[in-house]
C-alpha cells in the first residue's frame, strides 16, 4: 500500500513538473516572440509593429515567428528571414550599413552643419555691432532734435 | 563671395528637395521587392475546390503564373477576367501552369468567389498565411512570375488590367514560354 501511495506522489510530482515546465517554456517562446515582433513592422498598418497589430497578416507574423523560435531558430535568424522577403522596410529600425548610414548620420550632420553656420553668422552680426563705435555714428540733425526735444515736452506736460 | 561650403549646402539643400519631389509622386505603400531574381519558395496546400495537396515542386521546369487574391478584394475582381484569359492563352502550353493563392479567405467564400467568376485554374488555400510570408505579400492582388528554372522574374502588386496585362502577356509570359529549356540539374 505504501508502495503504491510513493508511486502515485511521485507520478503526480513529475506530471506538474512537465506541465510547469511546459508553460515556463511556452512563456519564454512568448517573451522572444514579443521582442522579435517589436522590431518588425506591420506590412499593412506602418505606424505599428507587428507585435501591436490587430492585422490578419502581422497575426500570422508573430506565428511564423513562433514556430521558428520553436524550431530553434535565433532572434538574427528569424529578422533576416523577413529582411529576404520584405527587405529593409521591415525593420523598424534601419540596418547600420550601406546608405542606411545616411539616415543614422545625416540628421547630425545637418545639426552640425547648420549649428556651425548658425554660429558664424551670429559672431558675424557681434563682430559688426562690436565695430560701430559712437562718435562714428551719425550726428542728429537740426530738425530731428527739435522734434524729439518736441515730443519729450509734450512728454512732460 | 561665393565660397565651396555655399555650394556645398545649395546642392545639399536641392538633394534634400529633389528627393521630397520624388517622394511626393511614389505610393508610400508600395514595398520594394526584393525577390525578384531569387529562386521561389517552396510551398503546397490544398486545392481551393478538390482539397487535393498541390505543391510549387510539381511544376519544375515550367514559366509559372501565381497570383494572390481573396474573395473579399475588390482589386482582385477587376482582373479575375484577364487572369481567366491568361490561362485561356496559354494554358495549352505544357510548359505553363497558373495558381492562384487564396489569401486570408474563408474557404466558402473563396469557393463562392470561383463560382460566380469564374474559373479555369487551380487554387492553393494559404491557411497560415506562410505562402504569403514567403513570397513577400503584403496585400491582395499580388502576382509572381516564374521562369522555367523556378526563379522569381516579376512582382505585380495590384491588379492584372490594360497595360500590365499587356505586359505581363507580351514581355513575359510568351517570350519565357519561347526561351531556352530549363538546365538539366
Amino acid at each position: 500500500m505504501k508502495r503504491i501511495l510513493i508511486i502515485a506522489l511521485l507520478s503526480l510530482l513529475t506530471t506538474s513538473s512537465v506541465s510547469i515546465a511546459d508553460t515556463v517554456e511556452e512563456q519564454i517562446l512568448d517573451i522572444k516572440t514579443r521582442e522579435i515582433a517589436k522590431t518588425l513592422r506591420c506590412a499593412v498598418c506602418q505606424t505599428e509593429s507587428v507585435w501591436e497589430s490587430n492585422a490578419e497578416l502581422a497575426r500570422q507574423m508573430r506565428q511564423v515567428i513562433r514556430e521558428r523560435l520553436a524550431q530553434g531558430q535565433s532572434a538574427e535568424e528569424i529578422r533576416d528571414y523577413f529582411l529576404s522577403r520584405y527587405g529593409d522596410y521591415i525593420l523598424l529600425e534601419p540596418r547600420k550599413s550601406g546608405m542606411n548610414w545616411l539616415l543614422w548620420v545625416g540628421p547630425f550632420v545637418l545639426l552640425g552643419i547648420g549649428g556651425v553656420l548658425l554660429y558664424r553668422t551670429l559672431g558675424r552680426w557681434v563682430a559688426q555691432t562690436a565695430l560701430i563705435k559712437p562718435e562714428e555714428t551719425l550726428p542728429i540733425d537740426a530738425l530731428h532734435r527739435q522734434r524729439i526735444e518736441q515730443e519729450l515736452r509734450s512728454l512732460e506736460k | 563671395m561665393i565660397r565651396a561650403w555655399h555650394i556645398a549646402l545649395l546642392l545639399g539643400v536641392v538633394g534634400l528637395l529633389t528627393l521630397f519631389y520624388k517622394g511626393l509622386w511614389g505610393d508610400p505603400r508600395a514595398i520594394p521587392t526584393v525577390l525578384v531574381g531569387t529562386p521561389a519558395p517552396t510551398f503546397s496546400g490544398p486545392e481551393v475546390n478538390t482539397g487535393e495537396i498541390i505543391s510549387l515542386n510539381h511544376f519544375s521546369g515550367k514559366v509559372v503564373v501565381m497570383n494572390f487574391w481573396a474573395s473579399w478584394c475588390f482589386e482582385c475582381q477587376q482582373e479575375h477576367e484577364n487572369l481567366l484569359a491568361i490561362n485561356r492563352r496559354f494554358g495549352s502550353d505544357p510548359n505553363f501552369v497558373m495558381l492562384g493563392i487564396n489569401y486570408q479567405d474563408r474557404e466558402e467564400d473563396a469557393r463562392n468567389y470561383l463560382k460566380v467568376y469564374g474559373n479555369n485554374f487551380n487554387h492553393v488555400r494559404d491557411l497560415k498565411g506562410t505562402i504569403s510570408i514567403d513570397f513577400g505579400v503584403y496585400g491582395v492582388p499580388e502576382t509572381f512570375v516564374l521562369d522555367q528554372q523556378g526563379i522569381i522574374r516579376y512582382k505585380q502588386v495590384g491588379p492584372i488590367i490594360g497595360p500590365v496585362y499587356t505586359h505581363l502577356t507580351e514581355k513575359l509570359i510568351q517570350p519565357l514560354l519561347q526561351g531556352p529549356p530549363p538546365q538539366a540539374l
